[in-house]
């Protein structure tokens, strides 16, 4: 159990079926702790022994549209927002935040709001097709705090458009690797040669060690 | 943090009143985009911009990866380094570059803004465009057709187009590999300059080894 492929998702109405209230629209919030859908106990971080790899960011996508949410509420699933915005979906994005250091920048080097949910939609399907993948990975070193900030933009295109949402209207999902104890210092001796980490380097290190 | 994946969302959305914004906010509505004029992402003066033109800096080193956009409205997308635009017609005139039919964004979209049809990509970036240090790069949208604004009165869906570019920035020392692997006229990649720097290693403990001796 020293390499572990782990999940997290996260959604703003915490699964429930009524309205529940919705971070203020351009707002980041943590999916950790941000206090909005389900939250964990305290902020995500390493200890000294462990060692995370977040392989995958995806939050819920937008797309323009030509629809009349007075005629049609949804368009591929997503909300149809007020009449004229052109858009069904929340304008949502992900950012991913190492200590205090954000990681996607904008080209003149000004941190952004993260992937937008259309090029790295959660959940996936034939009308949104992943266009990133977030390679070469984030890795989370031992002792780091990491987090995961979602904002939206469009609040009528979430939810009822009135400030809330129900499950299913606003979601997050991260995969990574938590590699821990023996497997989180070969992680570093990875990161030390200039290796990628991932499950499979980690097996050959080991094996290397054992025929040496 | 010296090889760092990124990317960069545009659309034609700006609060009222405004053409264009450094943030996005949440009372944004889409402006008008004229037909046939090539407009940068960066600094066009439509949609979301940033504060200066996406240049690399001395110590940097970028990889372009992908580009797409909105397949309505007949949508294109180039990518220009300093004055050179990197796609050509086959009589080396100018073009407005790869259609959004060919590389939709998002993945899956329509190919009319109410379709119910699923584009998949027919164009992929390979190789790589690469934009070496101290160059000014720019990533050019263009619709033949032009983009409607939002319009109040009668209320009437706005035409809302986007585009999208996914790079990779090297900085700093991976810069340096990066040109190193330039020059070796080997593919810029996060693995080859992993395998770079494990040869860099490779090569110290060999040596102190033999020093050693």
């Amino acid at each position: 159990m020293s390499m572990r492929s782990q999940v997290y998702e996260w959604d703003a109405a915490n699964y429930s079926a009524a309205a529940v209230a919705l971070p203020a629209s351009g707002r980041s919030v943590s999916i950790f702790v941000g206090g909005f859908g389900n939250n964990i106990t305290k902020p995500a971080e390493t200890t000294a022994t462990e060692f995370v790899v977040i392989e995958d960011i995806a939050v819920t996508p937008t797309t323009s549209s030509a629809v009349d949410p007075a005629v049609t509420a949804t368009y591929r699933g997503l909300k149809v927002a007020t009449i004229g915005t052109g858009v069904a979906g929340p304008r949502a994005y992900v950012q991913v935040r190492i200590n205090t250091t954000d990681y996607f920048l904008d080209p003149d080097n000004v941190p952004n709001d993260g992937i937008p949910g259309t090029g790295s939609p959660y959940p996936r399907s034939v009308d949104f097709q992943p266009s990133f993948n977030l390679y070469p990975d984030v890795y989370v070193l031992p002792g780091q705090v990491w987090d995961i900030l979602v904002t939206y933009y469009l609040a009528s295109g979430v939810g009822n458009g009135a400030g809330t949402a129900t499950s299913g209207n606003y979601r997050c999902f991260t995969k990574y690797t938590l590699y821990d104890g023996p497997d989180a210092l070969i992680a570093n001796k990875l990161l030390e040669m200039g290796i990628s980490i991932n499950p499979g380097n980690v097996d050959w290190y080991k094996r290397s060690l054992l025929s040496a | 943090m010296s090889m760092r994946s990124q990317v960069y969302e545009w659309s034609n959305l700006a609060p009222t009143g405004s053409l264009s914004s450094l943030r996005r906010t949440t009372t944004d509505i889409a402006v008008a985009v004229p037909a046939d004029r090539e407009i940068d992402l960066f600094i066009g003066g439509y949609g979301n911009n940033i504060t200066k033109p996406a240049e690399t800096t001395a110590t940097q080193f970028v990889v372009i990866e992908d580009i797409s956009c909105s397949p309505w409205l007949n949508g294109n997308v180039q990518i220009r380094i300093n004055t050179t635009d990197y796609f050509q017609n086959p009589d080396v005139t100018n073009m407005f570059g790869i259609p959004g039919l060919a590389s939709p964004y998002p993945r899956g979209a329509a190919s009319t803004l109410d379709g119910t049809d699923n584009l998949l990509k027919s164009f992929d970036l390979y190789p790589d465009v690469y934009v070496l240090p101290g160059q000014t790069w720019q990533i050019l949208y263009t619709t033949r057709d032009g983009a409607t604004a939002y319009s109040a009165a009668p209320a009437a869906d706005a035409q809302v187009v986007s585009a999208f570019v996914k790079y990779t920035l090297y900085d700093g020392p991976d810069a340096l590999i990066a040109n190193k692997l330039l020059e070796l006229g080997v593919t810029i990649n996060p693995n080859n300059v992993d395998w770079y720097k494990r040869s860099l290693i490779e090569q110290q403990i060999a040596a102190s080894a033999g020093g050693d001796q």
